[in-house]
């Protein structure tokens, strides 16, 4: 059974008179542990699918499943506690919050996980840690390289204990140097923590040498899975 | 997520944009500093005066009134058309019953009413004008009789001496201005000086007492038993008519009766502290030149009836009304309780009674409603400016969502509650709110003490007054100012956390 699936997922922008269609019919399964990368030219869809299944945005038509239960039925209130649980994500511009330090960063999701005090910032130190950053925690995000910002977003991401990562371009403002250390990292989550990754990327190579899998897309359509 | 690192959260959205918070917690600080000196110096104005009123005594006396024989002397006209007033007594119309009287208010009533719970004494209204003669001067003045003791601050100031000391010494107590009146240099001179009261020399004094024609009143003032009264007939003229030359009188020492002898044992300090009242009356009871002991004014009175009085009395008898047996009684009388509580109770027994009353708190509901309706207009206005604060606190709020879409995405993405971002949102209201509404009560504070200080230094001061605190600022005021710019200041918030909430958080991610 996937822990995440889509199934003829679809959806349509109205834009004044015509609508445009970013998803058309798409269905997906990732299992448990896969790393898997969505790979597309620009407005294929892509950050459009991940959102769904991310949970920041309902399909037009379709669901999503996360452990064969769908989010359409879900009220406001239980998608925000599937965003905070159940799912992890980052995006191409790190999306960390400014006048905050890395730790704060940390600590601010750790917060609405619902940890305190002491086990708060511990946590948050271990969080940093995990991705490297042990000596940067009063580093601002402007104090910081691109490469830390993403792994300080990738310690929030993770903060409360999600089965899954989902990850919009993360290597898009990154040199490939910096971009090749950060999926090792995100590869080695996979194999040692059994981390379930989803990544979107436009970069074929990048996403063929870290993957379990590439799928397709143009147009809103999946043209393509491999290894099936 | 915690209350606490909500309003962590609140604190640092605060203290990130210092100067826009500073800017908009000024307008709630300016219009809770409104409110709390306009309400306060309502409150105030109300304060003084009800402890102005207290200091008079006003809560603590009931004036009561009997049926009078001026009252049974009118006949023919509709009771409701009759005004129930002593058109004999010294006084002009002053207080009304609030219902008519339908008992007679003799001693005997006066005893029962004393034994009402909560009574400290009744003491009946007795004044009169008569001619005095003390340090070779002879004036007309007015007199009281009162109880002794007294419990009234009427009696609290002197300037010399003290107050009678037996009720029934024949001792005086005289205000200052009689006493200057009399040609006394200083009240101390007046003390243990004499002062005698003069009636015409062809009535019967009260050395003679029974006399058939006032068998009763006569009695009755033998009953009180040990009056220590005696008349001096002066010479032999008794048919020459005193008040008309008294004058002339004194400088003959001749033509004159003195009928009562008092020693003077007190000057009174008729003007009271801080303007209160005017005319010197302190109290329900009216103010007088002279007072005397209740007994040796009653008996006065009685010797020394006015053609009105005998008139009414006549006809009181004649219509049988007022039995043959029967005393007149006295029109009115001050009674004082021990508590300004006890008034209601008593007042409703005194209606049991067949009595009529009258109590300053009748006029004092009145006065609270004005008060009432000052506060509110003041504290209106003060909500104004409050108002107009609180639109700032929007329109601050608004910006700030602007500015921060982005913040609130990223939180929403993470998994924040729409519950959650508008809690922040009303938790950074609040503070604004507490902020301006503590620093607008301190505010407050501080300008009912300069105002006070100049109002002392320009105005009280030069006339020689003392200081007086013009302003009110319970801890209820403070505390509800506070709260209500709290209360402003997040319904000003609502419109801005529901739009906060409302944010797309795929919308505010966009990398573009
Ligand atoms: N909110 C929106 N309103 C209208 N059109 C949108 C909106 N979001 C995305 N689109 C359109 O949907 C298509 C897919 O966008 P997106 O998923 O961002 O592509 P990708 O991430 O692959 O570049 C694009 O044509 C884009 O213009
Ligand atoms: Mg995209």
């Amino acid at each position: 059974m996937p822990l995440l699936e889509a199934r003829e997922v679809s959806k349509v922008y109205q834009m004044g008179t015509t609508s445009v269609t970013a998803l058309d019919d798409v269905s997906l399964a990732v299992d448990e542990g896969q790393f898997v990368a969505i790979q597309g030219t620009s407005g294929s869809g892509k950050s459009t699918l991940l959102n769904m299944v991310g949970g920041l945005d309902h399909p037009s038509s379709g669901d999503v499943y996360f452990n064969a239960k769908p989010l359409g039925p879900l009220s406001k209130k239980e998608m925000a506690r599937y965003r905070r649980f159940s799912v992890g994500m980052i995006f191409q511009n790190f999306n960390l919050i400014p006048t905050m330090n890395a730790e704060e960063n940390i600590k601010l999701a750790l917060a609405f996980g619902g940890l305190r005090g002491a086990q708060r910032r511990k946590t948050a130190k271990d969080l940093l840690g995990r991705v490297g950053l042990s000596d940067r925690l009063t580093h601002r995000p402007s104090e910081l390289s691109g490469g830390e910002q993403q792994r300080v977003a990738i310690a929030r991401a993770l903060a409360n204990n999600p089965k899954v990562l989902l990850a919009d371009e993360p290597t898009g403002n990154l040199d490939s140097t910096r971009a090749h250390e950060l999926l090792g990292l995100l590869r080695e989550m996979v194999t040692r923590d059994s981390l379930t990754i989803l990544m979107v990327t436009h970069d074929r190579e990048l996403a063929s040498s870290f993957a379990d899998r590439i799928i397709l897309m143009k147009d809103g359509r999946i043209v393509e899975k491999d290894d099936e | 997520m915690s209350f606490l690192d909500i309003l962590h959260l609140a604190l640092r959205n605060l203290r990130q944009a210092k100067l826009r918070f500073f800017l908009t917690t000024m307008g709630v600080i300016v219009g809770v500093a409104v409110i709390v000196t306009m309400v306060s110096f309502g409150l105030g104005l109300q304060r003084n005066m009800l402890s102005r009123f207290r200091a008079l005594d006003l809560f603590n006396e009931v004036r009561v009134f009997g049926k009078s024989v001026f009252s049974m002397a009118v006949a023919g006209v509709d009771p409701k058309l009759k005004r129930d007033e002593n058109p004999g007594g010294p006084r002009g119309p002053g207080f009304r019953a609030d219902q008519r009287p339908t008992r007679i208010l003799d001693d005997a009533a006066l005893a029962e009413i004393a034994a009402i719970p909560g009574v400290a004494y009744a003491e009946p209204d007795i004044g009169f004008t008569t001619f005095v003669r003390a340090n070779g001067r002879v004036v007309p003045l007015t007199v009281n009789g009162v109880s002794v003791p007294n419990a009234s601050s009427r009696f609290k100031n002197f300037l010399a001496g003290q107050m009678i000391s037996r009720a029934d010494a024949d001792e005086a107590v005289i205000d200052d201005v009689s006493a200057e009146t009399l040609g006394f240099k200083q009240p101390a001179d007046a003390i243990g000086q004499t002062i005698e009261f003069l009636a015409p020399a062809n009535e019967k004094n009260t050395s003679q007492k029974s006399d058939g024609q006032r068998s009763s009143d006569s009695s009755e003032s033998e009953d009180e038993g040990g009056l220590n009264f005696f008349g001096i007939p002066l010479e032999d003229d008794s048919d020459i008519e005193p008040g008309s030359d008294a004058n002339k009188a004194t400088s003959d020492g001749l033509n004159q009766v003195v009928a009562h002898t008092f020693r003077i044992s007190g000057v009174l300090n008729s003007k009271p502290k801080e303007g209160a009242g005017q005319g010197g009356r302190i109290g329900l009871m009216s103010g007088a030149a002279i007072y005397v002991p209740l007994r040796a004014a009653r008996q006065w009175t009685i010797d020394h009836r006015n053609p009105m009085g005998e008139v009414a009395l006549a006809l009181a008898r004649q219509s049988g009304q007022l039995g043959e047996r029967e005393t007149e009684g006295y029109f009115s009388a001050v009674i004082r309780v021990d508590d300004p509580v006890a008034l209601t109770p008593v007042r409703q027994r005194l209606t049991e009674l067949g009595f009529g009353s009258f109590s300053i708190v009748d006029e004092l509901e009145q006065l609270r409603t004005v008060f009432l309706i000052l506060d509110s207009v003041l504290g209106l206005l003060g909500g104004i400016s409050l108002l107009v604060a609180s639109f700032g606190i929007a329109n601050t709020m608004i910006m700030s969502i602007l500015e921060r879409t982005r913040e609130i995405g990223i939180m929403k993405a993470i998994g924040a509650e729409d519950r959650e971002i508008k809690l922040i949102f009303f938790v950074e209201a609040a503070v604004i709110g507490v902020t301006g509404g503590v620093l607008g009560t301190l505010a407050a504070w501080g300008v009912d003490g300069i105002a006070n200080r100049l109002a002392y230094r320009f105005v009280l001061k030069p006339q020689g007054a003392s200081f007086v605190d013009f302003f009110s600022l319970p801890p209820w005021l403070s505390g509800s100012a506070i709260l209500f710019a709290v209360v402003i200041s997040i319904l000003a918030a609502l419109y801005p956390a529901a739009r906060a909430a409302r944010i797309d958080p795929v919308r505010a991610l966009r990398h573009d």
